[in-house]
């Protein structure tokens, strides 16, 4: 749709599409359908070649006339359609352990991680990970029924739901970066539920989730959908 | 990846539940010369630079990012649960492909990168709202830095 107004408005359009029946119905001017998941329009991490192939194949769709909804081929895709989620595994034993601890752990490869990299997806909080203790003390509160307590990391602008949402968008990217390093040779899925299934942090964040799941507040419920996934 | 009938069944229902409009033809901005033509990044990946605002769901505005921004610049705060993150966290060019379009600078098969790029949040339930309130002033950003071709990816 936003390919449409930007046309419209005399900018020259090319959208990648994972939808391909949405894409049919739109008729964007230019789109490329592409066999990948949602998460990866582009191809698979680290793959610049097969990226490259996307971008030559979308900058090929100027040859045609509007409106143009070519499919990529050639392109192999084994990954899961979509990722497990929490609700999918249940809690297995040991993932009562100290979360805090598992925290300080998680650190020695997460630091390699961003050493190796350059870069970390970790930073809705702003909180650094080397704080991320007091976060983990904050969500246990939360766990345990505190929906009000502000603390003092939160922006005085941001709703108390939103924050409670990136403290554990926060972890799980932490956690993500630590795994990368700890199993390189993990794909996504096996990160997620390597997570959801073995960590001290995923049975916290599922216990937040649940908690703001079932309180009276409609944000809270609202934004709770998206905590444990 | 399947097309609809190949997801699973919950995210296929969520799917084939949103309204959808449907169009005869497209509009066309006219006949375009790669090779000189500045280029922007538009994305509704919920993306935006490490000190901006994060997204809320539904959120209909738009963030802008610097061209000159790198991948350490920036973080997501996407609230759908549909799509495996980590594939981002890994690389940032599978769903923002800031360092092949600087290649592609670099070779001249693009004119230039445009000094700024935009993001939105994906997955939103009423994407009207998204036209009405903010895709218009988005093509006005990018009209204001004399974008020739938008190349936009979802998540």
């Amino acid at each position: 749709m936003l390919a449409r107004t930007f046309e419209g408005a005399g900018l020259a359009t090319v959208s990648i599409s994972l939808v391909l029946e949405h894409s049919a119905m739109l008729k964007p001017p230019r789109a490329l359908y592409v066999p990948f998941p949602f998460g990866l329009p582009l191809g698979n991490p680290g793959d610049a070649a097969q990226q490259r192939r996307v971008l030559d194949a979308a900058f090929g769709l100027f040859d045609g006339q509007p409106p143009v909804l070519r499919e990529l081929t050639g392109e192999v895709d084994e990954a899961p359609a979509a990722p497990v989620q929490a609700s999918a595994l249940g809690a297995r034993p040991g993932q009562d352990a100290s979360v805090a601890d598992e925290v300080t752990q998680m650190r020695h490869y997460q630091e390699r991680w961003v050493a190796r990299t350059g870069r970390s997806s970790v930073g809705l909080t702003g909180v650094p990970p080397t704080r991320f203790r007091g976060l983990v003390r904050f969500l246990e509160a939360v766990a345990g029924g505190d929906l009000t307590s502000r603390p003092r990391e939160c922006p005085p602008d941001a709703e108390l739901a939103y924050f409670i949402r990136w403290c554990c968008d926060d972890l799980k990217a932490f956690y993500a970066e630590a795994r990368f390093v700890m199993r390189p040779e993990d794909s996504g899925d096996a990160v997620q539920r390597w997570l959801w299934g073995e960590t001290a942090v995923g049975e916290l964040i599922r216990r937040v989730g649940e908690r703001m799941t079932a309180s009276d507040d409609p944000l809270m419920r609202q934004v709770a959908y998206g905590v444990a996934r | 990846m399947p097309r609809l009938d190949g997801l699973p069944a919950k995210m296929q229902a969520v799917l084939r539940a949103q309204p959808v409009a449907e169009y005869d033809n497209s509009p066309d901005a006219g006949p375009v010369t790669l090779a000189s033509a500045r280029v922007a990044l538009v994305t509704s990946a919920g993306l935006h630079e490490r000190a901006d605002q994060p997204f809320t769901r539904e959120d209909p505005g738009f963030r802008v990012i610097s061209s000159k921004a790198a991948a350490e610049d920036l973080v997501q705060s996407h609230t759908s649960i549909g799509f495996d993150r980590t594939a981002m966290q890994r690389d940032i060019n599978v769903v923002f492909p800031i360092d092949r379009l600087r290649e592609l600078e670099a070779e001249g098969v693009i004119g230039e990168r445009a000094p700024r790029y935009l993001s939105f949040m994906g997955a939103q339930h009423d994407p009207e709202a998204v036209l009405a309130s903010s895709a218009a002033a988005a093509a006005e950003e990018l009209l204001r830095d004399r974008v020739d071709v938008v190349l936009l990816t979802p998540t």
